[in-house]
């Protein structure tokens, strides 16, 4: 290390939190006073010779004739389920694994088209489940947060739909939309579940708002497969959240098959090579770059002073698309809510 | 070349159609395969090839995609828990978790290509399954290449779900060419490192499992496909563990165990520490930099 140089930019600043000139260097001891880093799990554990979920060894399960559709209950919910239980979940992953070109379908074709591995667009595909598309954590927190209400300020089953579809009949998550008016699967799925003996209150809401929701939408609405898998699903006794990641994950199958199906049928994509026709563009006009020498006389400062030039600022900022500045949300910490 | 064809063209599809009334897969609706008890293995069959499998073929796919499904701390389960330490959305850790399927972690489809290039060549030169096997291990150990299907880093004395995946394929009478040559390959390398004084290795779940995928009709992507996304569910359930029952970041001084991230976790191997050059420096401490060449050794 050479001679340590005392002024570097600003950093002798007297407002700086420490002396940076004085600042050591090299890693961190080891820190021996607590106990050393390990992955620590509740879900699972291997060992040379065995694999464990939830205590249960997974060839073993395997050899006594369970499948994947038990060790989702098994590993989400650290029990085995019932005969009917493991059908209905499988019932419902039959529905979900496919639904043509679709966004997650779509997302896989268009990574495929780079020519990446198959595990990549499969991924990819996942990204596609949001609040909107695939909104199941939305769908059942909300489900949850009513249901609890209901519970703790002792409301009919008939009154939480109602306030349901007061507060919430157009989001994109709320699981009745007008979707599924000619197609049966989401209403057979309900039927099925108390077929199965496996339908509980979660359903009951459900087909009490849908029943509210038909009353009060000016356009025809029914269930949706979102509020069918959604309530089915949480009567099994899934989380939203575990509701969430298996189905996203059981269209990841199907969206692999897109992304074969398109390097079979398709050519790869060149970088560089889409163009976006004129006709697509509704931005500025073509205008001259001005030179370097220029620059002052055209460039424009962001800064604002006041609260009333930023206000003005920021609403001429809203009319360009693509800023970000037309959206307003907040980003908020998803273990607390997702 | 149509190089719009992105944003205009009309894709075909022969997987699924979706209308109003109905979603369906491969010709048939996926409610009502759904309603006359059909499986989501049944599905993948269907998805994946077509068809719907026989019984015992739809009891192999259940088997390997259980027994697949958890594997604890493997690179997909350490993926998943790295990325939702900084807490994004859930989706994201999962996609991770998936994409960590590559060359040498479950790398299903790269087995599969190897087992059909062998098979092809034994059609080709004439040789015996057996004769084409002994040659592929051979070619392989010869080119010092690891022999894909063989060993795993932490089940040293062979994968616990390898040797019964085997097992299974056999009891359920669904074992075909693939498992013919798998077992020849297995024989053949077993015989080698026998001969060359070596420590047994054993087969690993890829050389069992996906061996029996090939049998039941997978193509090496499908079965690719149908490992990867499978242990996809395991690694959310690490990933929301580490969510609702973890603290983000994972270098918190205040948890009883030192973290993942925690400062003193990290060693370094690289240059020693140097002062930073100023503007007016710059030119002649990057030509003398250049020109002595030790950063060479650094790039990667």
């Amino acid at each position: 290390m050479g001679d340590i140089k005392k002024n570097i930019g600003n950093l002798n600043d007297p407002r700086m939190p420490y002396n940076y000139a004085e600042r050591e260097y090299g890693t961190v001891p080891k820190d021996t006073k607590r106990a050393p880093f390990q992955w620590v799990s509740e879900i699972a554990y291997k060992n040379v010779h065995r694999i464990v979920t939830r205590g249960y060894d997974t060839t073993e399960l395997m050899e006594e004739g369970y499948g994947l559709v038990d060790v989702l209950f098994i590993n989400f919910q650290s029990r085995i389920p019932s005969a009917n239980e493991e059908k209905m979940l499988n019932y419902i992953m039959v529905l979900a694994l496919e639904d043509g070109l679709s966004m997650p379908a779509s997302i896989s074709r268009l990574v495929g088209r780079s020519k990446t591995f198959l595990t990549q667009a499969a991924g990819a595909s996942i990204l596609a489940f949001g609040h909107a598309y695939g909104a199941f954590s939305a769908f059942g927190n909300r489900l949850e947060e009513y249901s609890e209400i209901g519970d703790k300020e002792n409301k009919t089953i008939s009154e939480i739909a109602e306030i349901m579809v007061k507060e919430h009949l157009n989001d994109e998550g709320f699981g009745i939309s007008g979707l599924m008016i000619k197609d049966p699967a989401a209403k057979r799925m309900f039927v099925r579940a108390k077929e199965l003996g496996v339908s509980g209150k979660y359903v009951k809401i459900i087909e009490k708002t849908v029943e509210e929701a038909k009353k009060v939408s000016p356009e025809p609405v029914d269930l949706d497969m979102l509020g069918a898998i959604g309530a089915t699903m949480m009567d099994l006794g899934f989380t939203p959240e575990a509701i969430w990641s298996i189905i996203a994950i059981t269209r990841s199958f199907a969206a692999g098959a897109h992304y074969i199906e398109e390097v079979e049928r398709e050519e790869f994509t060149k970088f560089g090579e889409t163009l976006t026709p004129k006709e697509v563009y509704d931005g500025p006009e073509d205008r001259p770059v001005p030179t370097l020498k220029d620059r002052a006389k055209y460039a424009k400062s962001a800064q604002t002073h006041s609260l009333k030039e930023w206000s003005d600022k920021l609403s001429k900022r809203e009319q360009n698309y693509g800023t970000g500045y037309r959206i307003h949300e907040e980003i908020e910490d998803p273990s607390k809510k997702t | 070349m149509d190089r719009t064809k992105i944003l205009n063209r009309k894709t075909k599809t022969s997987i699924s159609y979706k209308t109003d009334e109905k979603t369906v897969l491969r010709g048939y609706d996926l409610s009502e395969l759904a309603e006359k008890g059909y499986s989501f293995y049944d599905a993948m069959f269907i998805l994946f090839q077509n068809r719907i499998p026989t019984e015992n073929e739809e009891k192999m796919l259940k088997y390997e995609m259980g027994v697949f499904l958890e594997h604890s701390m493997s690179p997909s389960a350490a993926a998943a828990i790295g990325v939702i330490t900084g807490r994004p959305n859930l989706p994201t850790a999962i996609a991770a978790s998936i994409m960590t399927f590559g060359g040498v972690h479950g790398p299903g489809a790269a087995h599969g290509y190897m087992l059909n290039k062998y098979l092809r060549r034994a059609l080709d030169e004439g040789k015996t399954i057996d004769e084409i096997g002994k040659i592929l291990v051979d070619e392989y150990l010869d080119a010092g290449q690891p022999v894909m299907g063989m060993g795993q880093p932490q089940h040293v004395d062979s994968d616990p779900r390898a040797e019964p995946l085997h097992a299974k394929q056999e009891e359920l009478e669904v074992e075909g060419i693939y498992l013919e040559l798998q077992r020849s390959i297995e024989k053949h390398f077993h015989a080698r490192r026998e001969a060359e004084g070596k420590k047994r290795v054993g087969v690993n779940v890829v050389g069992s499992g996906n061996t029996a995928l090939c049998d039941i009709g997978f193509a090496p992507n499908a079965a690719w496909c149908i490992g990867s996304v499978s242990r996809g569910y395991s690694c959310a359930t690490h990933a929301l563990y580490s969510m609702k029952k973890g603290r983000a970041w994972a270098a918190s001084k205040s948890e009883p165990m030192v973290q993942m991230l925690d400062l003193s976790m990290i060693k370094y191997v690289g240059p020693d520490d140097r002062p930073v050059p100023t503007q007016e420096e710059r030119e002649k401490y990057a030509k003398r930099q250049k020109d002595e060449g030790e950063y060479k050794k650094w790039v990667i």
